[in-house]
């Protein structure tokens, strides 16, 4: 009985005697959910274009941020180093493309994935062998000062981030559903063959899509960066971009963005509330275990597809 | 073997029981209707053919009977038995065993292994025997190898019993596809363009593997197959979709003259 | 030339089906069997034996154990480590609370134990395919990790949270915990290894493996001739969290001597991962030839330099790793999906003619 009280009422009445902390939970957890939701949309981009899903999208997010870090410590100002690990990243796609993608054409998914979990490794290695493994402070300007709403304290960095994300997410949905380019790409993401055949050259398709999640990688290891320094882990906890993707769908960007939502704010609020009943530390599986129990409803996800199977 | 030129066991097998017995089947996904009250029959060691253009529900039709589709109206009887919402693997321990249009084997195995694997359901050592390949697992396995063998002689495929399929031609990967679906040892046996793309040669062996299964196996066949000689030749019975319906169903003769039928082929406007 | 298959005729059935059909061959795995049972504890260093051979046959119990999974039947797993661990849990918690119980059954209990935790996370993939499944069996990795830190039970309230393990015998030698002699301990696990390798090589060509490579290379054709997908699966989930679970116990019983997380972290899941491809997947050997390739390359990194009178910082060392590593994996996955085991049967293949050029 006492544990059912725990588990089912207690944490409410805790919620209602003091909303404001609540409050302040939901917006942390909001906050985390919006990088979730930044490397989960480079999962998005290349998954609808090639159909592969990039393991490697979390160390992308490393591997910027270091490139980038490094650069500025290099003593280069930020409006060179920016652009030149834009370029950086462009190179990656290249080679990524050059190297792997296209000598995997028409393998089993599987397959693929497990070469992305190949270049992740070899991402990791590579960019820490050039700009060393040490945890690197990353200051770009971005407000670092609180705003208070009553009781409520919010950080100005993670609006900045809120911000920030908002408007590239808007930038895509322009830039998919208005370029040329944005055209092709959703052609090439509904039958490869077919946009072929009407000569939609897919290799610089998937070289754009690839330097889009590039790009996006660098947003999110600068916004990340900025909070916790560039580090290791940044790859670890891009991990988490996975059950946002189940939650969300594999093939839609508002569904990376709003599954990013779900589950930062779930497991901060799951962590707080529920944590010390189980012994604390539940931040660690509460996502992918969410996933899972997700997978056996709606295996297609909020905002996926559903797929109809044929012989 | 003989190559033969007379139609074939159908003629007399027309009078034999019914074997499978589909009712007012309707079929649709979401909004589109790919079968509209179908209803036939199939006699036992007869061999059906099921004929149409493109689109017509063809597949869809082996889909129904096979468990792989489950149609929203409709009955099927099989063997006497009314079947509802059967999984596929029912299907195949009921004795329906069948090919595909696209071939669909089993890339990464040998022309041997993929037909072993047809006979899943006639091998029931336990895991325990399994693992240590003693007793009956391994008189299983000898006894299931010695059939196969029967099989690979048949279709005269010898030469490649240990080459991985992925690496076979087309016309030899159909014939590997024909030996699995043998070697379940079906009762019904529901092939889907055994012959799409293939020459002249590889169709009149391809031919007289179906005749002498009819014949030797005493199994029925049902046939999917644009190829109207093979069809007015082999089958003793066609039935001929078009978007979905029944256009006609009968003896090649009759499927011959008729008007609906050379209409929906050749496109005459009424 | 010398190593030919011509002339090797079968005549029966029953002979061709052999697990080694080819004579030579026969000899050959024979020969190996002797020669790490009887030559090796007599030849090598108890470093030798302690800190390379004993984790390498362990690791390579788990990467037959991921290829029964991945190989075989197709199902991507990165939870290997979190089977691992619950093999070690179990172990831990089955022989503190039967001190009496022989260890060989401790093990076969604690591999069980595994088996039904993998069942559980396997029950998704029947629902969901491909790298889906990459989410729930990390679910798997960090959930089963978490439970074993946090929940005090799994090692009897021990203050440290890292209980050593305890000591125990198999005929009257002691296998397990830091007192054992290393070549005891290297025989246990050699035993154990190549009867779990045999086992696997004859459930891979019986009915169940078949079964597995038809749900692998196209699960719809294989549901309609006859294979239900329900039992396929979660019987390859269970076999392969089998193997994982006793190579988890092995692990910590027979190699680190204590029970701790660390040892079962989501890296191991990736080294096993990385084992399983470059030895090749759906390849027994290639799981021996992969375990031993992953483990025994940082060691030659680290030692090689100094042989050429080079310093090379341990940094240094993990990066270089981790792009080989990397790169081999793609390289691997590109040019030879078959690994080092097909390395090996090209060898043989060329052997067979040599030294003539055709």
């Amino acid at each position: 009985m006492d544990m059912l009280y725990n588990i089912l009422i207690a944490p409410f009445l805790e919620i209602a005697k003091s909303p404001s902390f609540f409050a302040e939970v939901v917006i942390g957890g909001l906050m985390s959910g919006v990088m979730y939701s930044l490397v989960a949309l480079g999962f998005v981009l290349i998954f609808k274009a090639s159909g592969v899903f990039n393991f490697a999208q979390g160390v992308m997010v490393l591997f910027a941020a270091l490139n980038f870090s490094g650069l500025l410590d290099a003593g280069l100002s930020i409006w060179l180093a920016f652009p030149l690990t834009v370029l950086i990243m462009v190179l990656l796609a290249w080679c990524i493309e050059r190297l792997v993608l296209s000598k995997l054409v028409n393998q089993q998914d599987i397959i693929l994935f497990m070469a992305t979990i190949g270049i992740g490794y070899f991402l990791q290695g590579f960019g820490e062998f050039l700009w060393t493994g040490n945890v690197r402070k990353l200051d770009v300007g971005i407000p670092q000062d609180a705003w208070f709403f009553g009781d409520i304290m919010i950080q100005q960095s993670d609006v900045f981030a809120a911000v920030v994300a908002g408007i590239l997410v808007i930038v895509l949905a322009l830039f998919f559903q208005y370029t040329r380019i944005g055209r092709a790409l959703r052609a090439v993401a509904d039958d490869h063959q077919a946009a072929m055949t009407v000569g939609i050259p897919l290799r610089s398709i998937w070289l754009i899509v690839w330097s889009v999640a590039g790009f996006v990688a660098l947003v999110a290891g600068i916004m990340w960066g900025s909070r916790v320094g560039v580090q290791f882990s940044l790859s670890v906890i891009a991990l988490k971009a996975l059950p946002v993707l189940i939650l969300g769908g594999f093939t839609s960007v508002p569904g990376a963005i709003i599954g990013g939502l779900i589950i930062g704010v779930g497991e901060k609020v799951a962590e707080i509330y529920w944590g010390p009943l189980f012994g604390g530390a539940i931040e660690e599986w509460f996502a992918y275990i969410l996933a899972m129990l997700f997978l056996f409803f709606r295996p297609q996800g909020l905002f996926g597809e559903r797929i109809i199977e044929r012989v | 073997m003989t190559t033969r030129t007379t139609p074939c066991a159908g003629s007399e097998a027309a009078e034999t029981e019914v074997i499978l017995d589909l009712d007012d089947i309707s079929l649709s996904f979401g909004g589109v209707q790919a079968l509209e009250s179908i209803s036939f029959d199939i006699r036992r060691h007869e061999i059906r053919a099921i004929i149409g253009p493109n689109g017509a529900g063809k597949s869809s039709m082996l889909n129904v009977i096979n468990g792989f589709y489950h149609p929203q109206k409709g009955t099927i009887t099989y063997e006497g038995v009314v079947v509802k919402a059967m999984k596929p693997y029912h299907a195949a321990t009921r004795g329906i065993a069948r090919t595909f249009q696209n071939i669909a084997l089993f890339k990464g195995m040998s022309t041997l292994d993929n037909i072993m694997t047809g006979r899943v359901n006639h091998m029931h050592a336990g895991l325990l025997a399994q693992a240590l390949y003693i007793g009956k697992n391994r008189r299983e396995e000898i006894r299931n190898r010695e059939f196969v063998e029967t099989i690979i002689d048949f279709l005269e495929i010898q030469a490649i019993r240990n080459t991985p399929v992925g690496r076979l031609p087309y016309g030899l990967q159909k014939r590997v596809e024909l030996g699995r679906a043998l070697a379940a040892e079906p009762k019904l046996l529901l092939l889907d363009e055994p012959m799409a793309g293939m020459n002249l040669e590889e169709k009149q062996d391809m031919s007289r593997f179906m005749l002498d299964i009819n014949e030797q196996y005493g199994t029925t066949i049902a046939l999917i197959e644009h190829d109207m000689a093979v069809v007015m030749e082999l089958s003793s019975r066609i039935v001929v979709l078009d978007y979905g319906r029944k256009l006609a169903d009968g003896k090649p003769d009759e499927i011959r003259h008729n008007k609906d039928v050379i209409e929906a082929y050749l496109g005459v406007a009424n | 030339m010398f190593y030919r298959e011509a002339g090797d005729f079968k005549t029966t059935y029953k002979a061709d089906q052999a697990i080694f059909p080819i004579a030579l061959d026969r000899w050959f795995v024979v020969t190996v069997v002797l020669v790490f049972l009887v030559v090796v504890p007599l030849l090598a260093s108890n470093y030798m034996l302690e800190s390379i051979l004993t984790p390498v046959l362990i690791l390579s119990i788990a990467a037959i154990g991921l290829n029964i999974l991945t190989g075989y039947a197709g199902q991507l797993s990165l939870g290997t480590g979190g089977f691992m661990a619950t093999g070690a849990y179990m172990a831990y918690k089955i022989s503190t609370a039967f001190p009496g119980l022989n260890i060989v059954f401790v093990l076969i209990a604690a591999g069980l134990c595994a088996a039904l935790v993998g069942i559980a996370f396997g029950v998704p993939s029947l629902r969901i395919k491909g790298f889906y499944l990459a989410v729930t069996t990390l679910a798997a990795q960090f959930f089963l990790l978490w439970l074993f830190t946090r929940v005090p039970w799994f090692v009897n309230n021990s203050i440290s949270g890292v209980p050593t393990a305890p000591p125990r015998k198999v005929f009257g030698f002691l296998v397990s915990s830091a007192d054992s002699d290393p070549i005891d301990r290297y025989l246990f696990v050699f035993i154990i290894t190549v009867v779990l390798a045999l086992v696997a090589k004859n459930l891979a060509r019986s009915r169940i493996g078949r079964m597995w490579m038809a749900i692998r290379d196209m699960d719809i054709a294989a549901e309609i001739i006859g294979i239900r997908p329900l039992t396929s699966k979660l019987t390859a989930f269970a076999i392969s969290s089998f193997y994982c679970g006793i190579a988890g116990a092995l692990w910590s019983f027979a190699y680190i001597n204590t029970v701790e997380p660390t040892a079962f972290d989501i890296n191991r899941s990736f080294e096993i991962l990385f084992m399983v491809i470059i030895g090749g997947l759906g390849s027994i050997l290639g799981s021996f030839l992969g375990a031993a390739f992953i483990f025994l390359f940082p060691i030659l990194l680290n030692v090689m330099p100094g042989w050429f009178g080079l310093e090379i910082s341990v940094t240094l060392v993990t990066q270089v790793e981790l792009m080989v590593f990397g790169g081999m994996m793609i390289f691997f996955l590109i040019v030879e999906p078959h690994g080092l085991a097909r390395l090996w049967s090209i060898g043989k293949e060329k052997l067979r003619l040599w030294p003539f050029p055709h």
